[in-house]
């Protein structure tokens, strides 16, 4: 309703304005800045996250040191390389679908989007120490035949529905399978992330660039390979992060979990990118571009994922809730029991309130200090819910948050930050290759045109 | 109550939305607040001027959201806990997971309907009779192709002489007096 009555009122108001009424009502239409360039202070954002990044790593060595250090350091690196992982596909994701929906919003994330996903063979080097140490991670890696498992449950070292499970999943949680999965998959979405990036290039450069047969032959290219794209990408991740994060859990399955971190990964790309550009709207050429209007409607579309992201989660709670059955609902006791729920009950405050309450307001949506504040909540929020995701499938950890004689699980606060740090250098970089906008692209001129509401 | 008397306010009339707007916006910096502004469709620019977009509504939607989600959270506590306890698979009869999704889908209805009634209601509607009708121009162009800007009377910066002048300095296609 209320977009259909902008657009109402801003194509009437303005086909009259220049006709008739002269410049008194109106101002004119902006130009775009002479240099679209990223702006210097990228580079100096950049030397700050590698400082954070170098003195988090500094820290973190200092588990090296404390009694089970070790163990949370690799659990929290996962963390930090979920987190990057979601950061990078979450942005190809985010890139193809503002190709196939088209719109302004698309316009203004997309430089953002595209080198967020050009971050992701970086993110493969990360996931190497994963690969190298899954035996420490993964129980089912721990036991890579179904003898081990089987003796094991002797040893009384795991339990009988662990081994059994473990066997059973044995043909795609396997050590060889965890490295091809992903050697596989980062293969295909690098493919699709470089078509788009060369294709990109290739657009601004074309000869014919703003006419409208160059518009629509771009298009639709990209619209081919994004449809597609987004099937595919969906398919993929899902593999991967029911291999990285559920099966930390052996036991346990639930069939919402790709769609759980497709959603967690829009709420967490969406709050980085609009970080991104209203950070740079502090300077030109993001100063003209972003308007008050596309930072609402950008806002709007964020309330879209925080709700779709407590639906799920409360949707698998609620189901698995219902069923009752030894299978399931264990994993819900392991994060709820023993201290868990105060970390279960921030992490719904952390995740869905504050955001949910706050981006009701209009004034909020509309307002660049606070969306600045709310969206770096955001990213903390979604780090946040992965701690609770992660750290309970751990034997010593779940139903007993305990920080006596466990001083390690500190790990968890600077081990994700050094490495999400690392990656925002990286993706900083990447930002500072390309011009900060899409010039030959017909939204370009409607995001020029006056802002129509002062 | 007995029927108003007098000058119900002053009625501009324009033939563009950009000067309707432009008129808003200096009547409202000249700081006349009671007027109002009739274009035949939704005019962004014209709200905006008049601030338009400071309203109750969401407070009454909010308010309503609340009053929907405590309603269905306290029948649904009600009906499982004392009015009909059943025993569903062992679980506790309080069980608020359950209770939820009609606690959210009370909160929309509500905040909903709020919205819409409180809209209707903080409109003054619904309502027979307005004094702008009263102005030919109004009747037949308020709906089809022109602008109106009404001064209203009872704003302390109005006056029949000064509010006129200040009309015509934006050049209207007519001022005309709207009686109550």
């Amino acid at each position: 309703m209320e977009l259909a009555h902008e657009h109402n009122g801003m194509a009437g108001a303005h086909g009259v304005t220049h006709e008739h009424a002269g410049d008194h009502a109106h101002p004119k239409a902006r130009t775009l800045p002479a240099s679209i360039a990223a702006p210097a202070v990228v580079a100096a954002w950049r030397t700050r996250m590698l400082l954070v990044a170098a003195v988090a790593s500094v820290l973190s060595l200092l588990f090296l040191f404390v009694h089970g250090g070790r163990g949370h350091m690799l659990r929290a690196y996962l963390l930090g390389y979920v987190m990057t992982f979601s950061f990078a596909g979450g942005s190809l994701a985010l890139l193809m679908l503002q190709y196939v929906s088209g719109g302004k919003w698309g316009l203004l994330l997309r430089r953002p989007l595209e080198a967020m996903a050009r971050t992701l063979p970086g993110v493969f080097v990360l996931f190497v120490p994963i690969a190298i140490f899954q035996k420490k991670l993964y129980l089912w890696a721990n036991y890579p035949t179904n003898a081990a498992a089987r003796d094991a449950v002797k040893h009384f070292a795991i339990s009988e529905e662990q081994a059994l499970t473990t066997n059973a999943k044995r043909a795609m949680l396997n050590n060889a399978a965890f490295w091809w999965h992903a050697i596989v998959v980062f293969l295909i979405l690098g493919l699709i992330a470089h078509l788009l990036r060369t294709w990109s290039v290739q657009r601004d450069a074309d000869p014919a660039a703003g006419s409208q047969s160059s518009f629509d032959r771009w298009q639709k290219r990209f619209e081919n390979l994004s449809g597609p794209g987004i099937l595919i990408y969906v398919s993929l991740m899902t593999i991967l992060v029911i291999e990285w994060v559920m099966s930390l859990d052996v036991t346990w399955y639930s069939s919402v979990w790709g769609l759980q971190f497709l959603v967690g990964q829009g709420y967490l790309v969406l709050a980085t990118s609009i970080l991104t550009v209203i950070l740079l709207s502090k300077t030109e050429p993001m100063r003209t571009i972003l308007r008050t209007t596309e930072q609402h409607d950008l806002g709007k579309f964020l309330f879209a994922f925080v709700m779709l992201n407590i639906y799920l989660n409360f949707a698998e709670y609620l189901i698995i809730w219902s069923g009752n059955v030894p299978d399931e609902i264990p994993w819900y006791q392991n994060r709820t029991l023993g201290g868990w729920w105060v970390i279960a009950l921030l992490d719904f405050i952390f995740h869905w309130v504050i955001p949910f309450t706050l981006l009701l307001s209009r004034d909020l949506k509309r307002n660049k200090r606070k969306m600045i504040i709310l969206t770096c909540f955001m990213i903390f929020a979604r780090a946040f819910d992965l701690f609770w995701l992660i750290e309970p499938n751990f034997g010593d950890a779940a139903r007993n948050l305990h920080l006596g004689g466990n001083i390690g699980i500190l790990a968890y606060f600077t081990v994700p930050v050094a490495v999400v740090a690392a990656w925002t250098a990286y993706y900083l970089t990447n930002l500072m290759s390309r011009p900060l906008v899409n010039t030959n692209d017909p939204h370009l001129a409607e995001i020029l045109e006056p802002e129509h509401a002062h | 109550m007995p029927p108003q008397e007098g000058v119900y306010g002053l009625l501009a009339e324009f033939n563009t939305p950009s000067e309707l707007v432009y008129a808003t916006q200096q009547a409202r910096a000249a700081g006349f607040r009671r007027m109002e502004c009739y274009t035949p469709y939704p005019v962004e620019e014209a709200a905006e001027a008049l601030h338009f977009h400071k309203t109750r509504v969401p407070m009454v939607c909010l308010l309503g959201g609340l009053m929907g989600l405590t309603t269905a959270f306290l029948m649904e506590t009600w009906v499982s806990y004392w009015a009909y306890p059943i025993n569903v698979a062992g679980r506790p009869l309080e069980s608020w997971p359950a209770f939820i999704i009609p606690a959210y889908e009370w909160t929309i209805l509500f905040s909903g309907l709020s919205a819409a009634f409180g809209m209707f209601a903080l409109n003054g509607l619904p309502q027979l009779y307005h004094p702008v009708f009263n102005a030919p121009n109004f009747r037949n162009g308020a709906t089809t192709d022109k602008f109106f800007l009404c001064l209203e009377a009872h704003d302390p910066m109005f006056s029949r002489g000064g509010t006129r002048d200040f009309l015509n300095r934006f050049s209207p296609v007519s001022v005309v007096e709207v009686d109550h």
